[in-house]
């Protein structure tokens, strides 16, 4: 799953491989402004232009040209299509019959939003907001801030996104080019905005769309008024309300400025002009089917354009979302079923008691899951389209939280729809991106087999006409051992022990890896300063030199997941965790005691 | 398990097809009718007709295609009416100042709350569904209909109810601000100074209202007051648009409120709880106060100390009008027994001690108009029950809002959810009441029972 530029691949890749060469190589180009201060070379590649043969081109949901042509050129697609002459300065991509489809665009999400430090207490076992917590302390409780209060309308995705933030590269290699993110916060945390998921210095070189709209949530202040729902709704009909006021007030005094004091400026109510206008919507969060209705009913009261956000029980509310007709973007936050706690098998003791209530609570549970996954179909049969939010979702989980959508009756064109043509329209750049067509962003998103295929693998993503390419799953050798099969290489040892820290923003955390076995009977266990106890490892595996294994730990409450992602090299590793829905972090570590 | 999602589904379809409430028709016959306000009706019938009492007396006919309950050895009396409640609704305080005027629980109702279900099993067709006590002002309180079966929380509404607002005495707003936050109330006498702090504030902003409509009429481009929810929520109470509700005790502040009112000519008030009411009984008689008790709940911290199970009977003949309410989620469920409480404390008739829970609660909301008795021309909301609803013995059978059947005691399933959880299978009653239990009017009682039996809350 290594990213390689063309040129980095095509001829330092392989040098670099070879360590002797690597002095050289570094020794001759460093300094040259050619090189990115990560020391990842960051080179024109020779040719901006690409070709695509013989492809399954998905222009769009439910149209397919088979052993079409596509030619990727300047950032845009040129061409796509049949019968298309090949300039001869394009490079050919070994895609042959392969899918492929318009870059697929998150229709809300925080992707390159960077959780701010107080919640990265990631790997740390604190009870968010359990008993006995200190309410913070609010400077005057009957005027607390706007930012106490958690209204924060005027902050813009260009000045909080981080354009090397690791959760972009996540959902790229899923085939997200594009992305709606905002900033995090409570009530109203800020302006939405259309980015692109390619790669830039900074915010503005991805930014394709200023303020898409107003993000609004039932999310309540800490300590301070709103603390909750009834709050939360109150503050917002007065904020709407005062801009309004304000806004009049700007205009009469522009008119005329003798007769009126100086209105005084605010940088919240300001931020409403737009939806006041009618000019962008509020975007606003209604996971579940009370907030839908209220946010209907504050809507129908303050009359501002609506998109119905993050929402997840759409199976209870789909006529009433039907004869809204508001956009609508459903949540890929799915849960997944309870795992079944097989009871200790005791001998002893040979009659088995049948709980015919929890049964039946079960049976419930797993009834209301159904209406759950079942939310994105229903939708679609009511013919009303929808996005999809990646809000609080772990990337890894994303494409089987879509299959699941398929499997509980949604067609694979409505979930390509949800991925492109229906997030184009919403935002408003359907002309621009969604559908594989001449003179279009070239957002493209090259599959090996259909994307919704179990065993697919995206194996080339183009954004602006840039290639990002990967690499396909390991295909085990018939009576091998796939994850010997290295290139080559010598298997690391992974037995023993390791040290390790987790960088995660505000806070490290320390800790012993220890694994015993080997090859596909590996097994493990890890300590950490920030957890207590012994956490044990599971799904260990090994595959060249990479190792990969997920543990589960609690946090308060909830289970959160982790998913280590690391290269030994020798004694050393380094890599990733990814956090449940928290962010990925940077690990390193070393051997100490070797087996 | 199949027999439920199909019931569920049928209220699902029901709830959709019809944007306004549901209203239905049917025939109970041959009954004991308890009229609450003209007296009772043996061997008769009560006719329904959309949502509506049309017909009272005997040998009445059924529509075509109304369904027709047998009442007969049955007792049919109103919907009992819980004046003090904190179900169907996801938010009980907004404690994150002394006065929060700007709230409202209505914006938050949970139709899916199984408590008003459990409610309706207790022949309970319509409760005040109020902000909590933490705060001396708390907020906007709404009166629903028990309307379980419908997802859509506008249908709980009970429509045209006048709006009532929460306000609270003692110590549970002097602990929340005073004591949590060193700020005004830390005092009996600071929640004073919430409130006629709270009435100037609005009588200020009323004016700077009339003065900008002057304005406007020389001058369009005059500039308008900023818009205050609080504020204004509180002029309406001045106005005379909304009923205060308060949370007290003590004799002393139920006094000093008394005194804020008369200040403000504001003219409608009922005092909730109310431990001590019966030391002033006279004095709110003399103003037209009413009052919501407890039939014998007390002790559970130290301004409920001096009580009496005797408050209702004499508030009762003294001239106030008087209601028992639950404030629980449990207590609910069984209000007739505590109606029947004070005739053992204080010797009710069977109408005086009814009344407390039927149509006295009805004219705290300011419903009796439309609930509260059963007359011609009321809503259809009534209870039926196995034997007289004062004896111990009773058991509600029917209870129905609006003429449609909510509660059917031989049609009661195992598990009558409208939504469940999709990853635990869990019944769910804790949930509610961890979420609720915050600052609400009997913080801590709920734990001591609970320790008390050894229950283990999740």
């Amino acid at each position: 799953m290594i990213i390689k530029d063309l040129i980095f691949s095509r001829w330092i890749y392989p040098l670099l491989k070879k360590e002797k060469v690597t002095g050289f190589f570094a020794f001759m180009l460093m300094g040259s402004c050619l090189f990115a201060q990560s020391g990842i070379p960051e080179l024109m590649p020779v040719t901006q232009t690409y070709v695509l043969q013989n492809v399954q081109i998905v222009v769009r949901p439910g149209q397919i040209i088979s052993g079409g042509t596509v030619i990727i050129q300047d950032g845009l697609i040129q061409a796509a299509g049949k019968d298309i002459a090949i300039p001869a300065h394009a490079r050919k991509i070994k895609a042959d019959s392969m899918f492929v489809y318009a870059g697929f665009i998150e229709g809300l999400s925080q992707s390159g939003i960077p959780r701010p430090e107080s919640a990265a207490g990631a790997t740390g076992a604190r009870t968010p907001g359990g008993q006995g917590q200190q309410r913070p302390r609010v400077s005057d409780p009957w005027n607390p801030t706007y930012e106490e209060s958690g209204i924060t309308p005027y902050v813009r995705v260009r000045d909080v996104f981080k354009s090397d933030d690791k959760s972009i590269e996540e959902m790229r290699k899923l085939g997200f080019t594009a992305a709606q993110v905002y900033p995090i916060g409570r009530m109203l945390p800020g302006q939405a905005s259309l980015v692109s998921l390619g790669t830039g210095k900074n915010a503005d070189e991805l930014l394709l769309k200023e303020n898409t709209g107003l993000i609004a949530s039932f999310s309540p202040a800490s300590g301070a008024f709103p603390s909750t729902i009834i709050g939360v709704m109150s503050r917002l009909r007065e904020l709407y309300k005062n801009a309004a006021r304000l806004q009049e007030y700007q205009k009469n005094y522009s008119a005329n400025p003798l007769s009126v004091n100086r209105p005084v400026a605010d940088k919240c109510l300001e931020a409403f002009f737009p939806v006041l206008d009618g000019k962008v919507p509020l975007i606003f969060q209604s996971p579940d089917m009370k907030s839908v209705y209220r946010v209907q009913a504050l809507k129908n009261e303050l009359k501002f354009a609506v998109h119905y956000a993050d929402v997840k029980e759409g199976y209870y509310v789909g006529d009433l979302l039907k004869a809204e007709g508001k956009p609508i973007i459903i949540s890929l936050d799915l849960p997944k079923a309870a795992e079944e706690k097989k009871p200790v098998a005791d001998s002893s003791k040979s009659i088995v008691i049948k709980d015919v209530e929890m049964d039946a609570l079960k049976a419930r549970t797993a009834e209301e899951l159904k209406r759950l996954e079942g939310q994105a179909a229903k939708l679609a049969a009511l013919g009303l389209p929808f996005s999809f939010s990646t809000v609080g979702v772990k990337a890894t989980d994303i494409k089987e939280t879509i299959r699941r959508m398929i499997k509980a009756g949604l067609t694979e064109d409505q979930a390509l729809a949800a991925l492109t043509t229906t997030p184009a329209a919403q935002l408003g750049v359907s002309n621009r991106f969604g559908t594989v067509e001449k003179g279009r962003t070239a957002n493209l998103v090259v599959s090996d087999k259909s994307y919704f295929d179990e065993k697919s693998s995206v194996r080339f993503v183009f954004i602006d006409g840039k290639i990002f390419e990967y690499e396909g799953k390991p295909v085990p050798k018939a009576g091998g051992n796939a994850n010997a099969a290295g290139k080559g290489a010598e298997a690391p040892k992974v037995a023993g022990k390791w040290s390790y820290t987790i960088k995660a923003p505000g806070m490290n955390s320390e800790g012993l890896l220890t694994f015993k076995g080997s090859g596909s009977d590996l097994t493990g266990e890890w300590t950490s300063s920030q957890v207590p106890g012994t956490n044990p490892i599971s799904n260990v595996s090994v595959d060249g030199n990479k190792l990969s294994f997920t543990s589960n730990i609690s946090m308060g409450s909830r289970q959160v997941s982790l998913d280590f992602n690391l290269i030994i090299d020798g004694n050393s590793l380094s890599g990733t965790v990814g956090v449940g829905t928290f962010g990925t972090f940077d690990v390193s570590g070393a051997k100490i005691d070797g087996q | 398990m199949f027999k439920i999602l199909n019931i569920l589904n049928l209220l699902f379809l029901v709830s959709f097809a019809q944007a306004q409430v549901t209203k239905g028709s049917l025939l109970i016959k041959n009954g004991t009718i308890l009229t609450v306000t003209k007296g009772n009706m043996e061997n008769s019938d009560l006719l329904v007709e959309n949502g509506k009492i049309t017909k009272m007396g005997k040998g009445l006919v059924a529509p075509a295609g109304a369904q027709t309950i047998d009442a007969t050895g049955k007792f049919i009396m109103p919907g009992i009416i819980d004046a003090h409640s904190h179900i169907g609704i996801d938010v009980v305080n907004e404690a994150s100042r002394p006065s929060t005027a700007d709230v409202w629980v209505g914006d938050a109702l949970d139709p899916l709350d199984l408590s008003v279900y459990r409610a309706l099993a207790g022949g309970v067709t319509a409760s005040h569904a109020m902000h909590g006590s933490a705060n001396a002002v708390g907020g906007e309180c709404e009166t629903i209909k028990h309307r379980y079966g419908t997802l859509n929380p506008e249908e709980m509404r009970m429509e045209g109810a006048p709006r009532t607002i929460k306000f609270a005495l003692g110590e549970n707003p002097m602990r929340v601000h005073g004591e949590g936050n060193r700020i005004v109330p830390a005092t009996r006498m600071g929640v004073e100074q919430v409130f006629r702090k709270g009435f100037e504030e609005a009588k200020a902003y009323m004016a700077s209202w009339e003065t900008y409509e002057k304005e406007k009429v020389k001058n369009p481009a005059a500039v308008k007051p900023v818009y205050n929810k609080r504020h204004e929520t509180m002029a309406e109470i001045l106005k005379g648009n909304i009923i205060i509700h308060c949370h007290s005790y003590r004799s002393d502040e139920i006094l000093m409120l008394l005194n804020v009112c008369k200040d403000y000519q504001i003219k409608r008030l009922v005092f909730q709880h109310t431990n001590e009411g019966f030391k002033v009984a006279p004095e709110l008689a003399a103003y037209g106060a009413m009052a919501s008790v407890f039939a014998d709940w007390w002790a559970y911290k130290f301004e409920v100390y001096y009580s009496t199970a005797y408050n209702a009977a004499i508030l009762t003949k003294n001239g106030v009008v008087t209601s028992i309410n639950s404030d629980s989620e449990e207590y609910i469920r069984h209000l007739y027994h505590e109606a029947a409480k004070t005739q053992r404390y204080g010797s009710l008739s069977d109408e005086e001690a009814l009344a407390l829970i039927t149509i006295n609660p009805a004219k705290q909301l300011g419903i009796d108009q439309r609930v509260g008795s059963l007359e011609v021309g009321k809503d259809a909301d009534i209870a039926i029950f196995d034997g007289h609803p004062l004896s111990i013995y009773a058991v509600p059978q029917y209870t129905i809002v609006d003429g449609v059947v909510r509660f059917n005691r031989s049609k009661d399933a195992a598990d009558q959810r409208l939504q469940a959880s999709a990853t635990r299978a869990e019944t769910g009653f804790f949930l509610h009441k961890e979420q609720h239990n915050h600052d609400r009017c009997l913080e801590g009682a709920f734990e001591n029972t609970a320790t008390f039996f050894g229950l283990e809350r999740e």
